[in-house]
């Protein structure tokens, strides 16, 4: 039987609301009964407006908002504002700083990791797996409260330098917590890699080659899982990775499981990391003045997130004040691959394939495009025409 | 007198309101262990029995472009298949209410019923996850129906009765889960396939379809189907283990020997993925089916010599 699939199209909306979401994003899938045949995203749902926000605050007051664009992965977010303004101002945070910046980045991926681990289990409908990885996760957050006071903005940055030091009692509750997460990971390292109930629903599915991956501009682990070498720790070593240097954990595979598999190692990497650094912390001070005004000028910064390469840019005008900071997350790069990957794919898999790259929507939502719902049209505002429309909307005088 | 007693089995006991009890109490049981084994800590006592209070409560919103008279009677009529399977069946461990020779096969169709009226209940409404879900049910309906009727016509032959006193009566001397291992495990998984239980739960797999064929459901109609399930669970139970687990004479056996299968479906369900459904038809027509008939083979063979 041939379908008409221009004519007969079925497709299915999953978002902006939908179980499978924790954020709204909004896809839609052209399915030839439960194969998929079209894919097509929409972002733009959780746009908050931060980078515009950014340009009428201060540059520490900027720092507090935008530690706040990713709920998982705050404290990198904040470092890379750090290193960006620091770049610009001519500001160097002290070694102990640098170490304690990479520490608390390394505790962030476990979190991070752990809770992707729970959340394509759960995807994949294996809640047993998602309930025991989010419990084990508690420790890593309590790890983490335990050093900067937070379980999720941490706010351990400030412009020059840390806020938080690591004492011995801290060094010991971290040096335990990680023996437990270890012991955890090489567990779920196990069924991971040998159930052959989950195998049945990872291994063989959504393979990206290395050539699509880097055609489709694929980020993090979700790259390094088609072998593709990129790792910005690695590649261009930035606060303290350059005395602590990181081994990329790569995968030949491509599929959902190899992705498994390079954040699994990558766990395993952290905790290493974080040991190290624990051992041979360097003496110093935590900070060093910061001005309050930076000189114009621009600046880029590349970090690796939990997600993939974190993108920073800071124009400043020599006021107290930021003129543009531009943010790119790793997701944003990594969307593309989940729409061509989908195609070809059973519905079923479909989750997965999203939850494989790990996805985080209101990071990566930069921009919100306007559609009318009645006749399709759609238009990017300006600022102040987003403005005038607000205050036209509600009726309101005001000028 | 023999009226009055119709009367009785029919609304109290051992149908009607005490079967709804008990299946919203078995459904606690699977909701609580499973929350448990998962690390959760699982609803209260009475949360199945507050659910169901809760959504018959609720306004039915029924969809445009439905046939009202479908969407209202289909409920209803999983619901009645459940409650008049029940009524064939030695629940709490008694004579079953009714009886005649064929009545396992009456049994069987009339749980097979709960099924058809989801997968038509999805097909009813214009929804998307619904068509899709109502798609997978019968698709899962066609892959699991076969194996699950033959594992359980295995006995039958056993026992040389198409009657399920008959069958039970023979089963208490013999127990046939060790004669007929095989049926028993198809029977048991074919059973979590009816109840669309994990890892069977393609038809209704929330992250990718919401709620499946029930999409649209809301009130009432989510309540008749709800309560329909859970009487499927406790019926299909006491067919299994009155078939495999050496009968259930007495209302004692009849508890330990459907909590004994109960805890072991939570077991299942607790450890595995989710199977996709084309995974779930090869599982039971590659391997299921397969297995049953090759046991038919052999209790043909034995039954000759």
């Amino acid at each position: 039987m041939t379908t008409n699939q221009e004519t007969e199209r079925f497709t299915i909306s999953i978002g902006p609301q939908h179980p499978a979401l924790k954020e709204p994003g909004s896809f839609q899938f052209t399915v030839d009964g439960e194969i998929v045949t079209k894919a097509y995203v929409r972002l733009g749902y959780a746009h908050r407006g931060i980078e515009k926000a950014t340009e009428q605050r201060n540059y520490i007051q900027d720092l507090y908002l935008l530690e706040r664009i990713c709920g998982i992965c705050s404290h990198i977010h904040a470092t890379a504002f750090c290193l960006t303004a620091e770049k610009l101002a001519h500001v160097e945070a002290p070694p102990r700083a640098q170490a304690i910046r990479v520490l608390v980045a390394e505790l962030e991926r476990i979190h991070s990791h752990f809770l992707w681990i729970g959340v394509s289990a759960h995807e994949a409908g294996f809640d047993t797996l998602f309930m025991y990885s989010w419990r084990d996760r508690e420790t890593v957050m309590d790890l983490l409260e335990g050093l900067t006071g937070n379980r999720v903005n941490y706010s351990a940055n400030v412009l020059g330098g840390v806020k938080c030091d690591v004492d011995k009692e801290q060094k010991a509750a971290i040096l335990a917590g990680l023996d437990f997460l270890e012991e955890r990971t090489r567990h779920y390292f196990d069924v991971l890699t040998n159930d052959s109930m989950f195998l049945q629903r990872t291994r063989g599915i959504a393979v990206m080659s290395r050539n699509q991956a880097e055609v489709m501009g694929a980020l993090g682990p979700t790259a390094r899982a088609s072998n593709v070498a990129r790792d910005v720790r690695v590649e261009s070593p930035y606060a303290a990775y350059k005395q602590y240097p990181v081994n990329m954990m790569l995968d030949t595979r491509g599929d959902l499981e190899a992705r498994f598999v390079v954040r699994l190692n990558e766990l395993f990497e952290s905790f290493r990391l974080i040991r190290l650094i624990l051992d041979t912390l360097p003496e110093s001070a935590l900070t060093v003045r910061f001005p309050r005004r930076i000189p114009g000028g621009e600046a880029v910064m590349r970090l690796e997130a939990p997600r993939g390469e974190l993108f920073y840019f800071i124009k400043s005008n020599g006021t107290d004040k930021p003129e543009r900071v531009k943010v790119r997350t790793p997701t944003i790069s990594n969307m593309t691959s989940v729409i061509k990957l989908a195609v070809g794919h059973q519905l079923a898999d479909v989750p997965m394939i999203l939850a494989g790259i790990d996805p985080c929507f209101s990071c990566n939502d930069r921009t919100v495009q306007l559609t009318n719902a009645r006749n399709g049209s759609s238009n990017t505002m300006t600022w102040e025409g987003l403005r005038q429309h607000g205050i036209e909307f509600y009726g309101g005088k005001r000028k | 007198m023999n009226g009055l007693w119709a009367i009785v089995a029919l609304v109290a006991f051992p149908g009607g309101l005490s079967l709804l009890a008990g299946g919203l109490a078995y459904e606690w049981v699977d909701r609580k262990l499973l929350a448990l084994f998962q690390n959760r800590v699982g609803p209260r006592w009475f949360q199945p029995l507050a659910d169901t209070v809760k959504l018959l409560a609720k306004e039915e919103i029924i969809p445009d472009k439905a046939n009202k008279i479908l969407y209202i009677g289909l409920p209803i009529a999983a619901l009645a298949g459940g409650l008049t399977a029940a009524l064939y069946v030695p629940l709490a461990g008694l004579k079953p209410t009714y009886s005649f020779p064929g009545d396992l096969i009456v049994t069987l169709y009339l749980l097979s019923l709960l099924t058809l009226c989801i997968g038509l209940a999805g097909t009813n409404t214009l929804d998307r996850f619904s068509m899709i879900g109502a798609t997978r049910t019968l698709t899962q309906v066609f892959s699991y129906e076969a194996p699950f009727l033959l594992a359980l016509l295995g006995p039958a032959v056993a026992a040389g009765s198409w009657q399920i006193s008959t069958i039970a009566s023979y089963a208490e001397n013999h127990w046939l889960i060790l004669m007929q291992p095989v049926g028993f495990i198809v029977a048991l998984i074919g059973l979590m396939g009816k109840l669309e239980m994990p890892p069977f739960d393609a038809p209704e797999a929330h992250t990718e379809i919401s709620a499946g064929a029930l999409t649209e459901y809301s009130g009432r109609g989510l309540a008749f189907f709800h309560l329909a399930k859970a009487v499927e669970l406790i019926v299909g139970l006491t067919l299994v283990a009155a078939i495999y687990l050496g009968g259930v004479s007495n209302p004692l056996w009849f508890l330990v020997k459907t909590l004994a299968l109960l805890l072991t479906l939570i077991g299942i369900q607790s450890l595995f993925t989710r199977l996709r459904i084309d995974q779930t038809v090869g599982l039971w027509w590659r391997y299921g089916t397969i297995l049953v008939l090759l046991q038919w083979l052999v209790l043909i063979l034995v039954k000759r010599m």
